[in-house]
């Protein structure tokens, strides 16, 4: 069985005005120890996906339209507000972009690490202590540092506290949302390398949210791919990389500048990513697509296998015609 | 598809032509219109206005006329918001009166707002000793308690409207001043002011074209808010007999003799109280109501 | 093409309670007409400062800068007010150097204003033109910025760039805050802009994949220093320097097959305020010796228009 299974997902923000269509039927999976990276430009649903699993879509303008969020054989979405809580931070926990805020400023960090590890592990205020110290040191950051406050650390040091205090209480899925964005490359290649180990030491699986696809090479097994809220491309890293079909998907990889290939203009993708408020009719991404056809204007898409673990949303791709 | 495109295309195309010939302040006018609560409190301010200005038409009385047999009169068919200590009709005294409270008040608000503008921008634009300088001297304003000021310059310059105005003005600039400051000190420190300048923009236009028209909101809410904080010193002043002088109607005043009648007859301190506040919750509505017309981010 | 640009012993320090900040220490380079400058280096580096400085916008402590060969270190008010009309600079942040008061043609046509050029129906006109020029439609012409999306507000920021119709052009991370599609939409355009209107360029960036593909040389920078420049090709395929070889090594690149050896660097950077007069990056150095302690290293050429800053050049790299 798997540790989390999301099926036909989808999450609204209604207000008065508008209906933004934020998540529009996400299937997604990961596996016991695994890392799922979920890929997308700002605005595809990547956070608002994140967010949702742990129930904390912000009510009442947010709305669960349908779907299943199955973690460990229990829907999350039937689950009730306490037994949500206990979840959070406990089962499920949640790293941030910006280090520089998700820490209280006026508490040393080693007494926020303390009180995740004391409210969820019903164990003493010094053995809470304790471990909090051993989660500061499991990092790379000195015991004598945990009597710190938030200010003293750097910003990749920061986001190692973060780390830390999300993995305190063990939790068998962490949710990364853009976790390297904030810092510089040399420092997020050291804070990816700590994850990956600490990762694979505690068999923690992880949902990797990120517009990176260098950092998915490097950190997961499996990556989906977003698009105006649908899993457009979802399959092994190994599929995707080698064999991305997704007209979206190869646009990606025409974007970003290589490091070893010589070329004299990018290929970018025309156009801009729809506003969620007004989505298309049919494929969400037919307006900026170059294989398009009258077809792909009027019907919607469906993600279907293309071969063995590599799932695509494109009705030409799976006629062999890209 | 093309079609719809093309059509959506032109459709744009249009609206814009029509709002370019419309202009910015028609724009910004049509938003102030739409916006019923901002709209409610405009006319309660039109409507104070127009009542003060045309106060004759709207009364018979005299408001200087004193007639002690008919003094503390509760309101009634003839004196609808009764009579004072001295017998004068309490709704003339209050309708001419609001020339002066608003007048005064309305004008010591514009010269403080000026004046800390002026000061407030200087000061958080260039920074460095120019800063330290001001600041120092709005600490040394600050420091003298605004009354004590007011009276000081009254005293100085003696009674009557023009100098009460200016008299209460001064202990407004310190606020105003201080809050354009760090208002300043904020703006300057996005990139399109360094634009600017990269873009060989003196400092007086940059100040002028892009620092200044993005205070505009805090600038009006402390105005606002400042208007009715203006009226009660006015009264203060006043209270003492140093601002508006005894016969002269004028709500603070007015509101001064009602406090010692408080327990025995209440019209005198209800009814300027009353336009007082009616006065503040006004310009506050109007205030807010302009703020979000003047931004652009608020549209629709 | 002629030289441009030329920067000699450029030193920018700022005060601090703690000491003297070096911002930008001792950077020396040529830029050529039509020619990019790449400019890379973790935040703190100094990088922006450098932007900055040669373009006046900050005063330099020491050393000159020379625009066409006439040195404009010194030079008056009025002179550095007509510069600005041929040095412009492409900004980070597409939301905070936009004016949020002002249209997109206001914003376009603010530099025409502040010269007093053209009359209103010619501002008009050349504001259309810029606005074909840099791909937008013009039915945004009296939109807000907020409006807009990052994608689009950089182009306005170019446009605002390109209405004096400059020479050179400081772009300060123009794309990091932007997707990678729309990243590279821009990027294409200021190549298209560079190739029609013979623009030269320094290109401020932390993306090194952006920079290699932009850029003709490429300056590596450190804590204000100058570590290592050379050709953008050449740096990708021998880096010489310890930290650059780190720098790239951290790049994580989108290629499963791609095996690469990686120098890992540990720590982070160290304060830039009153430094010692030793090795910059002796902290974090996997090869730090003894002599890197002595002095800062100097700035040579080991090969052909390769410049690298390191005591232990030439052990560590086998030369």
């Amino acid at each position: 069985m798997s540790l989390l299974e999301i099926k036909n997902l989808s999450i609204h923000f209604v207000t008065r005005y508008s209906d933004v269509h934020a998540v529009n039927g996400v299937d997604l999976t990961i596996e016991e120890g695994k890392t799922l990276g979920l890929v997308g430009e700002t605005g595809a649903g990547k956070t608002t996906t994140a967010l949702g699993i742990l129930r904390l879509i912000q009510k009442p303008q947010g709305r669960y339209e349908s779907g299943e969020i199955i973690f460990k054989g229990k829907d999350l979405l039937k689950a009730t507000d306490d037994e949500m809580r206990s979840v959070r931070g406990n089962e499920i926990s949640m790293i941030f972009q910006d280090p520089m805020t998700a820490l209280n400023p006026i508490l040393t960090v080693g007494d926020q690490i303390a009180e995740v590890i004391h409210l969820h592990g019903k164990c003493s205020q010094a053995e809470a202590n304790e471990r909090a110290v051993k989660m500061l040191e499991m990092v790379g950051i000195r015991a004598e540092r945990a009597g710190e406050y938030p200010h003293q650390f750097s910003g990749g040091m920061k986001q190692r506290v973060v780390i830390a205090m999300a993995l305190a209480c063990n939790p068998s899925l962490l949710i990364a949302d853009e976790p390297t964005t904030a810092l510089d490359v040399t420092i997020q290649a050291q804070v990816l390398e700590m994850m990956a180990d600490l990762k694979k030491g505690r068999g923690t699986a992880m949902l990797l949210i990120t517009h990176d696809l260098g950092i998915v090479a490097e950190n997961c097994d499996d990556v989906a791919i977003m698009y105006a809220g649908e899993v457009i491309e979802y399959g092994t890293l190994e599929r995707i990389f080698h064999n991305p079909k997704h007209p979206y998907t190869l646009g990606l990889f025409g974007s970003i500048p290589s490091l070893d290939k010589d070329e004299e203009r990018l290929h970018p993708i025309e156009g801009l990513m729809p506003d969620p408020a007004a989505l298309p009719a049919g494929c969400k991404f037919h307006d900026r697509c170059a294989y398009a056809t009258d077809e792909c204007a009027s019907c919607e898409q469906e993600l279907a296998e293309m071969e063995s673990g590599h799932k695509v949303r494109c009705a030409r791709v799976m006629k062999g015609e890209i | 598809m093309t079609r719809k495109k093309q059509r959506d295309e032109k459709l744009a195309a249009n609206l814009t032509e029509l709002t370019r010939k419309q202009g910015q302040w028609r724009e910004v006018l049509m938003r102030l219109v739409r916006n019923k609560v901002g709209m409610f409190g405009a006319i309660l301010c039109i409507a104070l206005v127009i009542l003060c200005i045309g106060a004759p038409l709207f009364t018979k009385w005299d408001p200087y006329e004193q007639a002690v047999i008919n003094k503390f009169i509760y309101p009634g068919r003839e004196h609808i918001f009764g009579t004072d200590d001295f017998g004068r009709d309490l709704w003339a005294r209050l309708i001419y009166g609001g020339r002066y409270s608003l007048l005064i008040a309305f004008g010591a608000t514009c010269f403080s707002t000026c004046m800390g503008v002026l000061l407030g921008s200087i000061a958080g634009y260039f920074g460095g000793r120019t800063d330290l300088l001001i600041t120092r001297f709005l600490d040394i304003l600050q420091a003298i308690p605004s009354l004590l000021l007011a009276i000081a310059i009254s005293s100085a310059l003696g009674s009557g409207p023009f100098n009460t105005m200016l008299a209460i003005s001064m202990g407004g600039i310190a606020g105003g001043a201080r809050m354009m400051r760090s208002v300043v000190m904020s703006i300057r420190g996005n990139e399109y002011i360094e634009a600017a300048k990269a873009t060989g923009s003196s400092n007086a236009r940059t100040i002028a074209t892009h620092v200044l028209p993005n205070t505009i909101a805090p600038l009006i809410i402390n105005a606002s808010l400042s208007i009715g904080g203006n009226i009660m010193s006015i009264s203060g002043l006043s209270f003492i007999g140093l601002g508006v002088q005894a016969p002269t109607p004028e709500w603070g005043s007015i509101l001064a003799v009602g406090k010692t009648y408080i327990r025995d007859f209440w019209p005198l301190v209800v009814f300027p109280s009353m336009f007082i506040a009616i006065t503040i919750f006004g310009f506050n509505l109007f205030g807010d109501a302009l703020r979000d017309a003047l931004d652009p981010k608020l549209k629709d | 093409m002629g030289e441009l640009i030329r920067v000699e012993h450029l030193k920018k320090y700022f005060n601090t309670p703690g000491g003297k900040l070096h911002a930008v220490d001792d950077v020396s380079f040529v830029i050529n007409e039509g020619d990019t400058l790449g400019v890379v280096g973790e935040s703190g580096c100094g990088k922006s400062t450098l932007g900055r400085t040669v373009l006046k916008l900050i005063e330099p402590t020491d050393g000159k800068i020379f625009y066409k060969g006439r040195d404009i270190t010194d030079i008056t008010e009025k002179e550095n007010k007509q510069l600005r009309k041929k040095m412009q600079i492409i900004f980070q942040d597409p939301y905070s150097s936009l004016n949020p008061r002002k249209t997109v043609s206001e914003l376009i046509a603010d530099p025409l204003k502040a010269f007093h050029m053209l009359d209103k129906a010619g501002r008009a006109q050349k504001v259309a033109q810029l606005m074909d020029v840099v791909g937008l439609s013009q039915r945004f012409a009296n939109s807000y910025p907020h409006e807009l999306d990052g994608g689009r507000r950089q182009r306005i920021g170019v446009a605002r760039a390109l209405s004096l119709d400059p020479e050179f052009i400081v772009c300060d991370e123009p794309v990091s805050a932007l997707d990678v599609s729309i990243q590279a939409q821009i990027l294409n355009l200021l190549q298209d802009l560079q190739r029609d209107r013979g623009l030269t360029y320094i290109f401020v960036t932390h993306d090194l994949s952006v920079v290699r593909h932009i850029s003709t040389d490429i300056l590596v920078m450190y804590i204000g220093a100058m570590v290592e420049k050379c050709g953008a090709k050449d740096l990708f395929k021998a880096p010489l320097h310890p930290y650059t070889k780190g720098l790239l090594s951290a790049i994580p690149v989108p290629n499963i097959d791609h095996v690469r050896e990686k120098v890992k660097l540990q720590g982070e950077l160290t304060s830039p305020i009153e430094p010692k007069d030793e090795c910059r990056f002796i902290a974090r150095c996997p090869y730090a010796t003894e002599a890197c302690k002595q002095h800062m290293p100097e700035f040579q050429e080991v090969a052909p228009n390769h410049f690298v800053a390191c005591h232990n050049v030439k052990t560590i790299n086998n030369m």
